[in-house]
Protein backbone atom coordinates (compact mmCIF):
# COMPACT_ATOMS: atom_id res chain seq x y z
CA UNK A 1 0.00 0.00 0.00
CA UNK A 2 2.90 2.11 1.14
CA UNK A 3 4.56 1.58 -2.25
CA UNK A 4 1.41 2.42 -4.04
CA UNK A 5 0.89 5.65 -2.76
CA UNK A 6 4.57 6.62 -3.43
CA UNK A 7 4.65 5.24 -6.97
CA UNK A 8 0.98 7.22 -7.53
CA UNK A 9 2.67 10.68 -5.90
CA UNK A 10 5.64 9.84 -8.18
CA UNK A 11 3.10 9.81 -11.30
CA UNK A 12 1.34 12.69 -10.29
CA UNK A 13 4.22 14.98 -9.91
CA UNK A 14 5.08 14.22 -13.61
CA UNK A 15 2.13 14.40 -14.70
CA UNK A 16 1.58 17.84 -13.24
CA UNK A 17 4.89 18.89 -14.54
CA UNK A 18 4.53 17.66 -18.24
CA UNK A 19 1.31 19.48 -17.77
CA UNK A 20 2.28 23.08 -16.45
CA UNK A 21 5.19 23.07 -19.13
CA UNK A 22 2.78 22.94 -21.67
CA UNK A 23 1.53 26.62 -22.90
CA UNK A 24 -1.33 25.47 -24.48
CA UNK A 25 -2.43 23.90 -21.82
CA UNK A 26 -2.38 26.98 -19.24
CA UNK A 27 -4.09 29.23 -22.17
CA UNK A 28 -7.21 26.61 -22.33
CA UNK A 29 -7.45 25.91 -18.98
CA UNK A 30 -6.72 29.35 -17.32
CA UNK A 31 -6.39 32.22 -19.84
CA UNK A 32 -9.12 31.16 -22.38
CA UNK A 33 -12.07 30.43 -20.24
CA UNK A 34 -11.06 33.80 -17.84
CA UNK A 35 -10.84 36.08 -20.92
CA UNK A 36 -14.70 34.58 -21.78
CA UNK A 37 -15.59 35.22 -18.22
CA UNK A 38 -14.65 38.87 -18.21
CA UNK A 39 -15.39 39.27 -21.92
CA UNK A 40 -19.43 37.63 -21.29
CA UNK A 41 -20.20 39.95 -18.70
CA UNK A 42 -18.98 42.88 -19.75
CA UNK A 43 -21.36 42.38 -23.01
CA UNK A 44 -24.47 40.77 -21.68
CA UNK A 45 -24.44 41.02 -18.19
CA UNK A 46 -27.41 43.58 -18.41
CA UNK A 47 -29.03 42.17 -21.12
CA UNK A 48 -29.70 38.63 -19.77
CA UNK A 49 -29.70 36.97 -15.87
CA UNK A 50 -27.52 34.29 -17.80
CA UNK A 51 -24.54 36.53 -17.54
CA UNK A 52 -24.76 37.86 -14.30
CA UNK A 53 -21.83 36.83 -12.47
CA UNK A 54 -23.70 34.53 -9.78
CA UNK A 55 -24.65 32.34 -12.99
CA UNK A 56 -21.27 33.11 -15.38
CA UNK A 57 -18.96 32.23 -12.79
CA UNK A 58 -19.94 28.53 -11.77
CA UNK A 59 -20.57 28.31 -15.05
CA UNK A 60 -16.96 29.32 -16.70
CA UNK A 61 -15.76 26.92 -13.60
CA UNK A 62 -17.58 24.17 -14.90
CA UNK A 63 -16.74 24.78 -18.67
CA UNK A 64 -12.95 25.56 -18.12
CA UNK A 65 -12.91 21.81 -16.89
CA UNK A 66 -14.14 20.44 -20.05
CA UNK A 67 -10.65 21.25 -21.36
CA UNK A 68 -8.98 19.30 -18.90
CA UNK A 69 -10.67 16.33 -20.29
CA UNK A 70 -8.75 17.05 -23.23
CA UNK A 71 -5.23 17.67 -21.73
CA UNK A 72 -5.21 14.55 -20.05
CA UNK A 73 -6.46 12.97 -23.24
CA UNK A 74 -3.30 14.34 -25.20
CA UNK A 75 -0.82 13.84 -22.48
CA UNK A 76 -1.83 9.89 -21.92
CA UNK A 77 -2.17 9.58 -25.91
CA UNK A 78 1.76 11.10 -25.96
CA UNK A 79 2.43 8.73 -23.14
CA UNK A 80 1.52 5.41 -25.26
CA UNK A 81 2.60 6.59 -28.68
CA UNK A 82 6.28 7.41 -27.36
CA UNK A 83 6.54 4.01 -25.46
CA UNK A 84 6.82 5.99 -22.53
CA UNK A 85 4.17 3.74 -20.77
CA UNK A 86 5.26 0.95 -22.31
CA UNK A 87 8.23 1.37 -20.13
CA UNK A 88 6.48 2.39 -17.55
CA UNK A 89 4.28 -1.15 -18.03
CA UNK A 90 8.01 -3.28 -17.46
CA UNK A 91 8.01 -1.51 -13.69
CA UNK A 92 6.07 -2.65 -10.86
CA UNK A 93 3.40 0.28 -11.41
CA UNK A 94 -0.56 -1.30 -11.44
CA UNK A 95 -3.31 0.15 -13.89
CA UNK A 96 -4.96 1.49 -10.67
CA UNK A 97 -1.62 3.36 -9.80
CA UNK A 98 -1.56 5.18 -13.88
CA UNK A 99 -5.08 6.05 -13.29
CA UNK A 100 -4.77 7.66 -10.04
CA UNK A 101 -1.83 9.42 -11.12
CA UNK A 102 -3.09 11.01 -14.00
CA UNK A 103 -6.21 11.70 -12.18
CA UNK A 104 -5.01 13.86 -9.07
CA UNK A 105 -2.06 15.23 -11.31
CA UNK A 106 -5.35 17.43 -12.51
CA UNK A 107 -6.88 18.05 -9.13
CA UNK A 108 -4.67 21.19 -7.71
CA UNK A 109 -4.95 22.33 -11.85
CA UNK A 110 -8.97 22.31 -11.39
CA UNK A 111 -8.51 23.53 -7.70
CA UNK A 112 -6.36 26.38 -9.20
CA UNK A 113 -9.13 27.19 -12.08
CA UNK A 114 -12.14 27.32 -9.56
CA UNK A 115 -10.02 30.33 -7.00
CA UNK A 116 -9.09 32.21 -10.35
CA UNK A 117 -12.53 32.26 -11.63
CA UNK A 118 -14.41 32.57 -8.80
CA UNK A 119 -12.13 35.24 -7.35
CA UNK A 120 -11.96 37.47 -10.42
CA UNK A 121 -15.51 37.37 -10.76
CA UNK A 122 -15.91 38.60 -6.72
CA UNK A 123 -13.39 41.46 -8.11
CA UNK A 124 -15.83 41.98 -10.67
CA UNK A 125 -19.01 41.64 -8.67
CA UNK A 126 -18.50 41.85 -5.25
CA UNK A 127 -22.34 40.30 -4.11
CA UNK A 128 -20.69 37.11 -4.85
CA UNK A 129 -18.70 36.76 -2.50
CA UNK A 130 -20.11 34.61 0.47
CA UNK A 131 -19.32 31.56 2.35
CA UNK A 132 -21.30 29.16 -0.73
CA UNK A 133 -18.09 30.33 -2.42
CA UNK A 134 -16.02 27.65 -0.79
CA UNK A 135 -18.79 25.26 -0.61
CA UNK A 136 -18.86 25.59 -4.93
CA UNK A 137 -15.06 25.74 -5.11
CA UNK A 138 -15.01 22.57 -3.21
CA UNK A 139 -17.57 20.81 -5.02
CA UNK A 140 -16.19 21.80 -8.26
CA UNK A 141 -13.29 19.20 -7.64
CA UNK A 142 -16.14 16.49 -7.80
CA UNK A 143 -17.51 18.03 -10.78
CA UNK A 144 -13.87 17.56 -12.16
CA UNK A 145 -13.76 14.21 -11.74
CA UNK A 146 -16.00 13.79 -14.58
CA UNK A 147 -14.05 15.07 -17.24
CA UNK A 148 -10.55 13.63 -15.76
CA UNK A 149 -12.31 10.17 -16.35
CA UNK A 150 -13.45 11.18 -20.03
CA UNK A 151 -10.12 12.20 -20.43
CA UNK A 152 -8.56 9.16 -19.19
CA UNK A 153 -10.72 7.12 -21.82
CA UNK A 154 -9.97 9.24 -24.70
CA UNK A 155 -6.67 9.18 -23.73
CA UNK A 156 -6.72 5.16 -23.21
CA UNK A 157 -8.92 4.45 -27.51
CA UNK A 158 -7.30 7.67 -28.97
CA UNK A 159 -4.40 8.07 -30.97
CA UNK A 160 -2.15 11.22 -29.96
CA UNK A 161 -3.92 12.99 -33.58
CA UNK A 162 -7.47 12.14 -33.21
CA UNK A 163 -7.93 13.01 -29.47
CA UNK A 164 -8.08 17.17 -30.19
CA UNK A 165 -10.92 16.66 -32.23
CA UNK A 166 -12.88 13.84 -30.02
CA UNK A 167 -12.13 15.84 -27.01
CA UNK A 168 -13.73 19.24 -28.54
CA UNK A 169 -17.38 16.95 -28.85
CA UNK A 170 -16.84 17.02 -25.19
CA UNK A 171 -16.30 20.63 -24.73
CA UNK A 172 -18.54 21.38 -27.51
CA UNK A 173 -21.18 18.94 -25.35
CA UNK A 174 -20.29 21.17 -22.36
CA UNK A 175 -20.99 24.38 -24.47
CA UNK A 176 -24.33 23.81 -25.86
CA UNK A 177 -25.47 21.02 -23.60
CA UNK A 178 -25.24 22.94 -20.18
CA UNK A 179 -27.50 25.89 -21.43
CA UNK A 180 -24.90 28.12 -19.69
CA UNK A 181 -24.46 30.18 -23.05
CA UNK A 182 -28.07 30.81 -23.73
CA UNK A 183 -31.71 30.61 -22.25
CA UNK A 184 -32.95 26.88 -22.51
CA UNK A 185 -36.42 27.95 -21.68
CA UNK A 186 -37.14 28.89 -25.31
CA UNK A 187 -36.20 25.08 -26.37
CA UNK A 188 -38.38 22.22 -26.77
CA UNK A 189 -39.71 20.08 -23.82
CA UNK A 190 -38.07 16.93 -25.14
CA UNK A 191 -34.74 18.34 -25.95
CA UNK A 192 -34.59 19.88 -22.21
CA UNK A 193 -35.53 16.68 -20.73
CA UNK A 194 -32.25 15.20 -23.00
CA UNK A 195 -29.99 18.11 -21.94
CA UNK A 196 -31.04 16.84 -17.58
CA UNK A 197 -30.22 13.66 -17.90
CA UNK A 198 -27.00 14.58 -18.93
CA UNK A 199 -23.99 15.17 -16.63
CA UNK A 200 -23.04 18.93 -18.57
CA UNK A 201 -25.83 20.27 -17.30
CA UNK A 202 -25.98 18.96 -14.17
CA UNK A 203 -22.64 19.45 -13.29
CA UNK A 204 -23.16 23.54 -14.06
CA UNK A 205 -26.62 23.62 -11.81
CA UNK A 206 -24.64 22.00 -8.90
CA UNK A 207 -21.99 24.63 -8.74
CA UNK A 208 -25.06 27.48 -9.99
CA UNK A 209 -27.04 26.36 -7.13
CA UNK A 210 -24.37 25.74 -4.59
CA UNK A 211 -22.87 29.36 -5.25
CA UNK A 212 -26.60 31.12 -5.70
CA UNK A 213 -28.44 28.90 -2.42
CA UNK A 214 -30.38 25.57 -2.32
CA UNK A 215 -34.19 26.27 -2.46
CA UNK A 216 -35.78 22.63 -3.19
CA UNK A 217 -32.64 20.10 -1.75
CA UNK A 218 -33.28 17.12 -3.87
CA UNK A 219 -34.09 18.76 -7.35
CA UNK A 220 -31.32 21.63 -6.78
CA UNK A 221 -28.26 19.68 -5.11
CA UNK A 222 -29.14 15.82 -4.32
CA UNK A 223 -29.78 15.14 -7.95
CA UNK A 224 -27.63 16.78 -10.34
CA UNK A 225 -25.29 15.02 -7.84
CA UNK A 226 -26.30 11.73 -8.09
CA UNK A 227 -25.80 12.09 -11.88
CA UNK A 228 -23.18 13.83 -12.02
CA UNK A 229 -21.66 10.80 -10.10
CA UNK A 230 -23.19 7.73 -11.81
CA UNK A 231 -21.86 9.27 -14.91
CA UNK A 232 -18.00 9.59 -13.29
CA UNK A 233 -18.33 6.11 -11.85
CA UNK A 234 -19.60 4.68 -15.15
CA UNK A 235 -16.67 6.53 -17.25
CA UNK A 236 -14.46 5.77 -14.72
CA UNK A 237 -14.88 1.85 -14.52
CA UNK A 238 -15.10 2.00 -18.35
CA UNK A 239 -11.63 3.75 -18.51
CA UNK A 240 -9.90 1.24 -16.00
CA UNK A 241 -11.06 -1.86 -18.18
CA UNK A 242 -9.97 0.01 -21.43
CA UNK A 243 -6.64 0.80 -19.47
CA UNK A 244 -6.26 -2.13 -18.25
CA UNK A 245 -6.66 -3.72 -21.97
CA UNK A 246 -4.39 -1.63 -23.51
CA UNK A 247 -2.17 -2.71 -20.54
CA UNK A 248 -1.97 -6.35 -21.77
CA UNK A 249 -2.35 -5.84 -25.26
CA UNK A 250 0.84 -3.95 -25.24
CA UNK B 1 28.01 -20.33 -18.27
CA UNK B 2 24.88 -19.73 -16.03
CA UNK B 3 21.52 -19.42 -18.40
CA UNK B 4 19.74 -16.10 -18.11
CA UNK B 5 16.74 -16.77 -20.53
CA UNK B 6 15.47 -19.99 -21.60
CA UNK B 7 12.56 -20.01 -24.22
CA UNK B 8 10.25 -23.08 -24.40
CA UNK B 9 8.14 -23.85 -28.07
CA UNK B 10 7.78 -20.24 -27.25
CA UNK B 11 4.41 -18.71 -30.15
CA UNK B 12 2.60 -15.92 -30.71
CA UNK B 13 -0.65 -16.16 -33.22
CA UNK B 14 -2.00 -12.70 -33.93
CA UNK B 15 -5.45 -14.13 -35.63
CA UNK B 16 -4.45 -15.68 -38.44
CA UNK B 17 -0.82 -14.45 -38.20
CA UNK B 18 1.74 -16.45 -36.44
CA UNK B 19 4.18 -14.21 -35.03
CA UNK B 20 6.35 -16.31 -33.21
CA UNK B 21 6.68 -20.01 -34.03
CA UNK B 22 7.55 -22.67 -31.54
CA UNK B 23 10.71 -20.31 -30.55
CA UNK B 24 12.82 -22.31 -28.49
CA UNK B 25 16.59 -20.64 -27.21
CA UNK B 26 18.69 -20.06 -24.68
CA UNK B 27 20.47 -16.70 -23.56
CA UNK B 28 23.51 -16.92 -21.19
CA UNK B 29 24.02 -14.62 -18.44
CA UNK B 30 25.88 -11.71 -19.44
CA UNK B 31 26.09 -12.43 -23.09
CA UNK B 32 24.66 -9.79 -25.31
CA UNK B 33 22.51 -11.33 -28.28
CA UNK B 34 21.77 -10.27 -31.03
CA UNK B 35 18.42 -11.04 -33.14
CA UNK B 36 18.18 -10.44 -36.19
CA UNK B 37 15.73 -10.50 -39.14
CA UNK B 38 13.50 -8.50 -41.96
CA UNK B 39 10.57 -6.60 -40.84
CA UNK B 40 7.86 -8.70 -39.40
CA UNK B 41 10.55 -11.75 -38.52
CA UNK B 42 9.43 -11.87 -34.51
CA UNK B 43 11.82 -9.99 -32.91
CA UNK B 44 9.75 -7.74 -31.78
CA UNK B 45 7.01 -9.50 -30.72
CA UNK B 46 9.45 -12.22 -28.82
CA UNK B 47 11.20 -9.15 -26.94
CA UNK B 48 7.21 -8.04 -25.57
CA UNK B 49 6.62 -11.51 -24.53
CA UNK B 50 10.20 -11.75 -22.76
CA UNK B 51 9.38 -8.20 -21.08
CA UNK B 52 5.87 -9.81 -20.27
CA UNK B 53 4.08 -7.03 -22.51
CA UNK B 54 2.53 -9.97 -24.41
CA UNK B 55 0.70 -12.91 -23.26
CA UNK B 56 2.53 -15.98 -25.43
CA UNK B 57 -0.21 -17.92 -27.07
CA UNK B 58 1.31 -21.29 -26.04
CA UNK B 59 5.15 -21.73 -24.88
CA UNK B 60 6.75 -20.13 -21.68
CA UNK B 61 10.08 -18.60 -21.07
CA UNK B 62 12.10 -18.80 -17.72
CA UNK B 63 13.95 -15.96 -16.85
CA UNK B 64 16.53 -16.75 -14.00
CA UNK B 65 14.22 -19.47 -13.14
CA UNK B 66 10.84 -17.42 -13.38
CA UNK B 67 8.38 -18.16 -15.84
CA UNK B 68 7.22 -15.02 -18.01
CA UNK B 69 3.07 -16.82 -17.39
CA UNK B 70 3.20 -16.90 -13.52
CA UNK B 71 5.75 -15.14 -12.26
CA UNK B 72 5.26 -11.25 -13.38
CA UNK B 73 6.60 -9.25 -10.70
CA UNK B 74 9.48 -11.33 -10.03
CA UNK B 75 10.73 -10.94 -13.82
CA UNK B 76 9.75 -7.00 -13.49
CA UNK B 77 12.14 -6.85 -10.60
CA UNK B 78 15.34 -7.77 -13.02
CA UNK B 79 14.32 -6.33 -16.47
CA UNK B 80 13.97 -3.23 -18.39
CA UNK B 81 13.30 -2.49 -21.30
CA UNK B 82 14.26 0.05 -24.28
CA UNK B 83 11.75 0.08 -27.18
CA UNK B 84 12.20 1.48 -30.71
CA UNK B 85 10.03 4.47 -30.48
CA UNK B 86 11.93 6.74 -27.42
CA UNK B 87 10.35 6.39 -24.14
CA UNK B 88 11.18 9.91 -22.17
CA UNK B 89 9.04 12.14 -20.23
CA UNK B 90 9.16 14.84 -22.94
CA UNK B 91 8.73 18.07 -21.03
CA UNK B 92 11.57 16.76 -18.17
CA UNK B 93 14.62 17.66 -17.99
CA UNK B 94 16.87 14.99 -18.54
CA UNK B 95 18.07 15.22 -14.72
CA UNK B 96 14.49 15.13 -13.74
CA UNK B 97 13.63 12.04 -16.02
CA UNK B 98 16.58 10.24 -14.22
CA UNK B 99 15.03 11.05 -11.14
CA UNK B 100 11.48 10.15 -12.08
CA UNK B 101 12.78 6.47 -13.12
CA UNK B 102 14.78 6.03 -10.32
CA UNK B 103 11.79 7.33 -7.85
CA UNK B 104 9.47 4.83 -9.51
CA UNK B 105 12.21 1.71 -9.41
CA UNK B 106 11.79 2.38 -5.28
CA UNK B 107 15.27 3.83 -5.18
CA UNK B 108 16.08 5.67 -2.20
CA UNK B 109 17.78 9.25 -2.00
CA UNK B 110 21.25 7.93 -1.74
CA UNK B 111 20.90 5.27 -4.16
CA UNK B 112 19.26 7.85 -6.45
CA UNK B 113 22.36 9.72 -6.28
CA UNK B 114 24.50 7.20 -7.04
CA UNK B 115 22.64 5.91 -9.96
CA UNK B 116 22.16 9.28 -11.21
CA UNK B 117 26.17 10.05 -10.85
CA UNK B 118 26.85 6.29 -12.58
CA UNK B 119 24.16 6.55 -15.51
CA UNK B 120 25.32 10.54 -16.11
CA UNK B 121 29.18 9.48 -16.28
CA UNK B 122 28.32 6.55 -18.23
CA UNK B 123 25.98 8.09 -21.21
CA UNK B 124 27.72 11.15 -20.60
CA UNK B 125 24.69 13.05 -20.23
CA UNK B 126 26.59 16.17 -17.81
CA UNK B 127 26.23 18.55 -20.42
CA UNK B 128 22.40 18.02 -21.53
CA UNK B 129 21.49 17.65 -18.02
CA UNK B 130 19.29 20.63 -17.70
CA UNK B 131 18.12 20.40 -20.98
CA UNK B 132 14.68 19.40 -21.49
CA UNK B 133 13.74 16.09 -23.18
CA UNK B 134 12.28 17.49 -26.09
CA UNK B 135 14.49 19.50 -26.92
CA UNK B 136 17.54 17.31 -27.12
CA UNK B 137 18.45 15.55 -30.55
CA UNK B 138 17.19 12.43 -32.03
CA UNK B 139 20.58 10.74 -31.00
CA UNK B 140 20.41 12.60 -27.38
CA UNK B 141 16.73 11.31 -27.08
CA UNK B 142 17.68 8.28 -27.55
CA UNK B 143 20.55 7.58 -25.73
CA UNK B 144 18.91 8.98 -23.01
CA UNK B 145 15.55 6.40 -23.36
CA UNK B 146 18.41 3.57 -23.27
CA UNK B 147 19.98 5.60 -20.49
CA UNK B 148 16.60 5.05 -18.38
CA UNK B 149 15.99 1.54 -18.88
CA UNK B 150 19.24 0.79 -17.19
CA UNK B 151 18.13 3.25 -14.14
CA UNK B 152 16.63 0.51 -12.70
CA UNK B 153 19.87 -1.59 -12.22
CA UNK B 154 18.57 -4.33 -14.52
CA UNK B 155 19.76 -7.60 -14.95
CA UNK B 156 18.55 -7.85 -18.62
CA UNK B 157 18.35 -5.55 -20.85
CA UNK B 158 15.88 -5.53 -24.11
CA UNK B 159 17.16 -2.95 -26.65
CA UNK B 160 14.40 -3.02 -29.55
CA UNK B 161 16.11 -1.67 -32.58
CA UNK B 162 18.44 1.03 -30.85
CA UNK B 163 19.81 2.93 -33.26
CA UNK B 164 16.76 2.68 -35.75
CA UNK B 165 16.59 6.37 -37.66
CA UNK B 166 19.89 7.66 -36.31
CA UNK B 167 22.37 9.25 -37.96
CA UNK B 168 25.76 7.39 -38.51
CA UNK B 169 27.12 9.30 -36.04
CA UNK B 170 24.31 9.01 -33.80
CA UNK B 171 24.69 5.43 -34.31
CA UNK B 172 28.18 4.45 -33.67
CA UNK B 173 27.97 7.01 -30.74
CA UNK B 174 25.40 4.47 -28.92
CA UNK B 175 27.98 1.20 -29.64
CA UNK B 176 30.42 2.55 -27.79
CA UNK B 177 27.63 3.04 -25.26
CA UNK B 178 26.25 -0.47 -25.70
CA UNK B 179 29.81 -1.81 -25.79
CA UNK B 180 30.94 -0.53 -22.51
CA UNK B 181 27.57 -2.15 -20.92
CA UNK B 182 28.62 -5.23 -22.63
CA UNK B 183 29.34 -8.22 -19.48
CA UNK B 184 27.52 -6.35 -16.79
CA UNK B 185 24.67 -7.71 -17.95
CA UNK B 186 22.82 -10.06 -20.20
CA UNK B 187 21.72 -7.81 -23.49
CA UNK B 188 19.06 -8.80 -25.79
CA UNK B 189 19.52 -6.48 -29.10
CA UNK B 190 17.07 -7.02 -31.59
CA UNK B 191 18.26 -4.95 -34.84
CA UNK B 192 18.33 -5.39 -38.84
CA UNK B 193 21.10 -3.21 -39.25
CA UNK B 194 23.82 -6.53 -40.07
CA UNK B 195 26.82 -4.39 -38.67
CA UNK B 196 25.51 -3.60 -35.81
CA UNK B 197 24.93 -7.14 -35.05
CA UNK B 198 28.69 -7.76 -36.11
CA UNK B 199 30.05 -4.95 -34.24
CA UNK B 200 28.22 -5.54 -30.42
CA UNK B 201 27.22 -9.30 -30.19
CA UNK B 202 28.72 -12.35 -28.94
CA UNK B 203 25.96 -14.65 -29.77
CA UNK B 204 23.42 -14.17 -33.06
CA UNK B 205 19.64 -15.70 -33.97
CA UNK B 206 18.12 -15.22 -37.15
CA UNK B 207 14.45 -15.01 -37.47
CA UNK B 208 12.76 -15.33 -40.14
CA UNK B 209 8.36 -15.58 -40.05
CA UNK B 210 8.64 -16.17 -36.41
CA UNK B 211 10.91 -18.95 -36.91
CA UNK B 212 14.32 -18.78 -35.63
CA UNK B 213 16.79 -19.92 -38.21
CA UNK B 214 19.69 -19.68 -36.83
CA UNK B 215 21.54 -19.67 -33.29
CA UNK B 216 25.42 -19.25 -32.97
CA UNK B 217 28.74 -17.06 -32.90
CA UNK B 218 29.29 -14.82 -35.97
CA UNK B 219 32.20 -17.41 -36.57
CA UNK B 220 29.68 -20.59 -36.62
CA UNK B 221 27.20 -18.19 -39.10
CA UNK B 222 30.65 -17.26 -41.63
CA UNK B 223 31.31 -21.15 -40.96
CA UNK B 224 28.12 -22.61 -41.98
CA UNK B 225 27.32 -20.11 -44.78
CA UNK B 226 30.88 -19.57 -46.57
CA UNK B 227 30.55 -16.09 -45.91
CA UNK B 228 32.79 -13.78 -44.32
CA UNK B 229 30.60 -10.65 -43.18
CA UNK B 230 26.99 -10.94 -41.49
CA UNK B 231 24.95 -9.38 -44.11
CA UNK B 232 25.93 -11.87 -46.35
CA UNK B 233 25.47 -14.89 -44.12
CA UNK B 234 22.33 -13.41 -43.42
CA UNK B 235 21.06 -13.09 -46.98
CA UNK B 236 22.19 -16.57 -47.42
CA UNK B 237 20.55 -18.10 -44.50
CA UNK B 238 17.17 -15.42 -45.02
CA UNK B 239 17.17 -16.39 -48.86
CA UNK B 240 18.96 -19.79 -49.53
CA UNK B 241 21.14 -18.13 -51.11
CA UNK B 242 18.77 -16.35 -54.13
CA UNK B 243 19.44 -13.06 -53.35
CA UNK B 244 23.11 -13.22 -53.57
Amino acid sequence: MKQSLSRIFILMKRNIKEILRDPLSLIFTLAMPLFMEILFYLLFHKLTAQFEMKYLAPGIVVFAQSFIALFVGLLIAVDRSTSFLTRLYVSKTKSFEFIFGYALSIVPIVFVQSILFFLVGGIIDASIFSISMIYAILLSLVTSLFFIGIGILLGTICSEKSIGGISSIVIAGQSVLSGMWFPIEGLGEGMINFMNCLPFRNATLLIQNTMNGINDTFNDFVLPLIIVLAYTIVVFIVAIIMFKKKMKDK
Amino acid sequence: METAIKINNLTKVYKDITAVDNLNLEIYDGELFALLGVNGAGKTTTIKMLATLTKPTSGDALIFDSSILKDEDKIKEVIDVSMQETAIARKLTVEENIDFYAKLSGQSNEELQETKEKIIESFELSKVLKKQASKLSGGWQRKLSIALALVSKPKILFLDEPTLGLDVIARRELWKTINELKGKMTIILTTHYMEEAEALSDRIGIMKDGKLLFVGKKEELFEKTGKNNVEDAFIEIVSGGELL
